[in-house]
């Protein structure tokens, strides 16, 4: 008997939870100031995610999934990203949304209910709205990167899915092109340990989700989610290679959902209390702190301002955001071919007439 | 000029559409280095090369996806689907993405996507390939729904359907593939989408149909003439958005009508078309809407399927209906 | 309610200020989830949560300082309940769905006519009333020609004249009749051989009504039909009937039990003169307790009457003429007076109105 394959998923750390090195650190994170950027924007994108629940608390937004706990991937992996390169998000990267250009009232509109919060008004013009159907959008994400490729582009589309996501064929039928047409596609698998209420335990019989990646002739590496070194550098080499013409990978990048599902979601009827302050041990945004205080590159001062500042603006887009009118109901019936038939206008004219509607 | 059947009208339109802009891609199963299994995509890519013409990996979901990718970046995917019975795993794609792209985004991102599909049964095939699905497409808001009743007719829809800045499904009859042929001048004049168009004209009763069916509505019309009976034949050609004046027009003279189409009656696009004579066009009838349709039974496997398919007895049965009633 | 203080953070210090809440109200936390961030002197500290469980109030904003020991966090002792769902919000309610009756709605009571709508407006394009045209098509159903031939007949009968005053309200009063009540009709015959030239046979009969209402009362009633109720009148207003050009009247001669026969006369000159000049006041047309049609005047002998409810009965008199007729066992020729009694049986019986009759008929049969 002969071996025909076999495959290996190496795992990656740099910053352990108490920010200590663990590694070699990678080129660009040899400067600790080089993180800066990268600490505020987590620390941003935590103080927006607790004003968007906070605002669904008090009935001020509609139902919202908190990204709490994730933030190191969101905003690593964007930031290995350049302006011409294409995000295929989740329902969950507001972190990576927000770097890539997304406003917060944009993302506010959305889960407020207002449609013009998929418009994506600033930067990012051809990234993907935000996706419900779980894992559908890994088509979109090879169907671009085949785009990209036909054109001999360098650019890269980059997928972000759930653990969840992975189980689904959309998945296995994206990556299974990616590799078979060598496509500039790179998929990250934010895997937060659970899917609703089901845990990663329960999703795949796999040892590592990354190791789908095999499957599909692709590289696939695991990483330390919630080390922002780590996933920078993954998603980095990840994406220049695709960049480069050398085909996609699959990064799976552990880390926990700290919040629950959606805010209407309790997930104390599926988990443990216990088991979540053990993660808390493990979040991201501390551990940057700390090794940076720790090198000298972050003072009190730093965080002080930092929070006041983020603060602020986060309460400035929710001004903006709560003193936006919503559309008239006429709106419903723009964008939805690029020439309204003429057989929608009678009805175009009852939804501008109609006071109300149903209750 | 030459006489082409409707599977070559196809082929002309997507060389013609693929060498006038170079956005236009074919993508599916088979289609690149075996022409497609009923050869409507022959010849494709030794003319553009495998940058244009692309084999897919047996993945239907894939392939409405992946299409919903490329057409937002800028792409004319044209995408084939082997055979309707496999066009199911594609609707996630087209309900959840494809339709509604260019609304959600605001027109940020478009769709301009067409995924042609043979439809209907007569061709004396296995099980699940004489599917009939236009209704579940017609009922998605920001989709076209286009259906050929004739080469000229494919070329010039099919034509349109890939020039459209918004999704299109476009079903093919299979049974009419082959079974007639019609000069075709190959100069890419398209046809208009959102237009139903009258084949015949008579003051008696007006037909209301699509695709394979069409041939053999006009077939009944021709009979009814034998008997001093002059029928309009429309063949709607774009179920969505439809074109409901032409079909009001035509009952306000006539007086009857009688909706044919393959498809299973309950819920069939029939429906919708007499829902709307009832709710414009009341007065001028003279007769109850007629419609002749599938049994609402699964289209059953080849001995029995000339049963299903309705038939001239059917046709001018329901015809007679509205003549003799009042 | 749990209360969380503000902790000792060390190095001497009383106050810290609060730099970000990371928490709000309504959330559930673990322990050891960051609540707060407050400054000290030397940094700031991410104070965490001690224990889980749900944030009922955050005490401060940012900015504010806060002193060792006061309390930052109040937790809530009652768990949320369960919304139910992951997205959204589902609609609460108590109430019961209204019973709605699985029962088969009544029948509907079909209007009798089926016409498809363009048949519908092609007869009321045409003029002609659906309802009066015989169907010729399956089940009843009303077909083109069907209209088209009733457009013709009505065409040339000349165009409808709708009924106007005085004939539109006979119409009315008819048809009210006939749909309230039940008549029934008793004829016979007075002797009235005995007069003497030149009687006045309007006042007669008028004399004999009297005499027969006051041996028949029940004639002289109103019946009311919703109440199944009938009021016995003691005085007696008669109704004549009159034929003019215009139409039926039926003025009312009012109390006629207590006048003679000479204001009778007077009465009726004066009813005739002004019913003639239309100047009858409206008053006059209501309220008679029983009807008198002295139709033969005109022509005709025996008549089966239409009865104008309230009242109960209407007294018919035919043509007075010579008949043979038999007098102690010989033919002999005798003037007879034809009488029609139609009276509304809901109120009265067969044997009241011949009563009735027989007392009118002996009352005429007197020579004054």
């Amino acid at each position: 008997m002969a071996t025909v394959a076999s495959f290996e998923i190496a795992y990656r750390q740099f910053l352990d939870p108490e920010g200590r090195v663990t590694g070699t650190l990678p080129e660009f994170a040899r400067d600790p100031a080089a993180l800066l950027p990268l600490y505020r924007a987590m620390v941003w994108t935590r103080t927006f995610d607790a004003k968007a629940v906070s605002l669904q608390r008090t009935g001020r937004l509609g139902t919202y999934p908190p990204c709490l706990g994730q933030e190191a991937v969101g905003v690593g992996v964007a930031s290995a990203m350049r302006p011409e390169d294409v995000l295929f998000p989740s329902y969950r990267d507001q972190a990576a949304q927000l770097w890539r250009g997304v406003t917060a009232v944009e993302i506010l509109l959305y889960w407020g209910g207002d449609g013009r919060g998929s418009a994506f008004t600033g930067a990012a013009p051809r990234d993907f709205p935000i996706c419900v159907p779980v894992s559908s959008q890994t088509l979109h994400a090879v169907g671009a990167a085949l785009a990209m490729k036909l054109r001999d582009e360098r650019r890269v589309a980059v997928c972000c899915l759930g653990d969840g996501a992975t189980s689904k064929g959309d998945f296995y039928e994206s990556i299974n092109l990616a590799g078979a047409m060598q496509l500039p596609a790179v998929f990250i698998i934010a895997n937060n340990q659970w899917a609703i209420s089901v845990p990663r335990s329960a999703q795949s019989g796999a040892q590592t989700l990354a190791q789908k990646a095999i499957a599909a002739g692709l590289p696939g590496e695991q990483v330390d989610g919630n080390d922002i070194v780590a996933v920078t550098d993954a998603a980095r080499r990840a994406i220049d290679t695709a960049r480069a013409g050398g085909g996609g990978a699959v990064i799976e990048a552990l880390t926990y959902r700290l919040g629950d599902h959606t805010t209407v979601d309790d997930a104390r009827r599926y988990r443990e209390d216990t088991e979540v302050s053990r993660q808390w041990e493990l979040e991201p945004i501390v551990r940057v702190r700390k090794y940076l205080t720790v090198a000298g590159a972050w003072s009190k001062a730093d965080e002080e301002r930092l929070l006041a500042e983020s603060t602020a603006e986060v309460n400035a887009a929710v001004e903006e955001y709560l003193a936006t009118k919503p559309e008239p109901p006429a709106a419903m019936f723009d964008h939805l071919y690029e020439k309204l038939p003429a057989e929608l206008g009678a009805q175009r004219q009852e939804a501008s007439g109609e006071a109300g509607g149903h209750a | 000029m030459p006489e082409v059947a409707l599977v070559q009208a196809i082929n002309l339109a997507l060389a013609h559409a693929m060498a006038a802009d170079d956005r236009v891609l074919v993508l599916g199963e088979d289609v690149a280095v075996n022409g497609g299994v009923f050869r409507a995509t022959d010849g494709l890519l030794q003319r553009f090369g495998p940058r244009r013409v692309i084999d897919t990996p047996l993945a239907e979901l894939l392939i409405a996806g992946m299409s919903v990718g490329l057409a937002a970046e800028g792409f004319r995917p044209v995408a084939e689907i082997q055979f309707t019975g496999f066009i199911y795993p594609t609707l996630d794609q087209i309900v959840n993405h494809a339709s509604r792209l260019r609304n959600r985004t605001r027109g940020r991102l478009t769709c301009p996507m067409v995924l042609r599909s043979p439809c209907g049964g007569g061709v004396h095939a296995p099980e699940h390939h004489s599917e009939s699905p236009e209704a579940m497409f017609a009922h998605v808001p920001g989709l076209r729904v286009v259906i050929p009743s004739s080469p000229s007719a494919a070329y010039g829809l099919l034509l349109a359907a890939i020039r459209d800045p918004d999704p299109v499904i476009f079903l093919e009859p299979t049974r009419l593939y082959r079974s007639l042929k019609e000069e075709i001048s190959d100069d890419g004049t398209a046809l208009p989408l959102d237009a139903c168009f009258t084949l015949r004209d008579g003051r008696d009763l007006t037909f209301v149909t699509w695709g394979a069916m069409t041939r053999d509505v006009l077939a009944a019309a021709e009979a009814l003439a034998a008997d001093g009976v002059a029928a309009t034949v429309i063949d709607v050609a774009t179920l969505k958005p439809l074109d409901m004046q032409t079909i009001l027009a035509s009952v306000e003279k006539t007086g009857r009508c009688v909706i044919v189409h393959e498809a299973p009656l309950t819920a069939g696009f029939g429906a919708e078309i007499a829902a709307r004579l009832a709710e414009h066009g009341l007065t001028s009838l003279l007769a109850p809407v007629q419609r002749v349709a599938g049994y609402d039974t699964v289209m059953p496997l080849p001995r029995l399927e000339t049963h299903y398919i309705p038939g001239q007895s059917r046709i001018l049965a329901a015809a007679r209906r509205t003549l003799e009633f009042a | 309610m749990k209360t969380f203080a503000l902790p000792d953070l060390g190095e001497g210090l009383h106050e810290a200020e609060i730099v970000a809440w990371h928490v709000s109200v309504g959330d559930h936390v673990v322990a050891d989830q960051p609540l707060v961030s407050v400054e000290t002197e030397k940094a700031v500290v991410e104070i965490p949560a001690p224990w889980s469980g749900h944030i009922a109030k955050l005490n401060g904003r940012p900015g504010d300082r806060v002193t060792i020991g006061t309390t930052l966090v109040e937790y809530e002792e009652n768990a949320a309940t369960d919304a139910g769902t992951v997205v959204g919000a589902l609609p609460k309610g108590e109430a019961a769905a209204s019973a709605a009756s699985n029962e088969v709605a009544g029948e509907r009571v079909p209007t009798g006519v089926k016409a498809t709508p363009a048949i519908r407006a092609l007869a009321r394009k045409l003029g002609v009333e659906l309802g009066a045209i015989a169907p010729s098509g399956a089940e009843g159903l009303i077909t083109r020609a069907d209209v088209e031939r009733a457009a013709r007949s009505l065409s040339e009968a000349g165009p409808p004249e709708p009924l106007r005053g005085v004939r539109r309200a006979m119409a009315g009063s008819m048809t009210r009749s006939h749909a309230e009540v039940v008549p029934a009709t008793l004829g016979d015959e007075a002797d009235v051989d005995a007069w003497p030239a030149g009687a006045d046979t309007t006042v007669r009969l008028v004399r004999a009504i009297v005499a027969a209402c006051r041996a028949e009362p029940a004639l002289n009633a109103w019946y009311d039909g919703k109440a199944v109720a009938r009021r016995l009148h003691q005085k007696v207003d008669l109704a004549i009937a009159m034929d003019t050009g215009d139409g039926l009247f039926a003025p009312v001669l009012r109390n006629v039990q207590a006048r003679d026969a000479a204001d009778l006369r007077r009465g009726l000159e004066a009813m005739k003169k002004d019913v003639l000049a239309r100047t009858v006041p409206l008053e006059e047309l209501r309220g008679a307790t029983i009807t008198l049609s002295n139709f033969g005047t005109l022509g005709g002998r025996h008549a089966v009457l239409v009865v104008v409810p309230p009242q109960v009965a209407i007294v018919g008199a035919g043509r007075i003429a010579p008949a043979i007729v038999a007098v102690d066992g010989q033919p002999a020729v005798r003037r007879r007076l034809p009488l029609s009694l139609t009276f509304d049986h809901r109120a009265a019986t067969g044997g009241e109105a011949a009563r009735f009759l027989g007392a009118m008929i002996a009352d005429l049969q007197r020579k004054d």
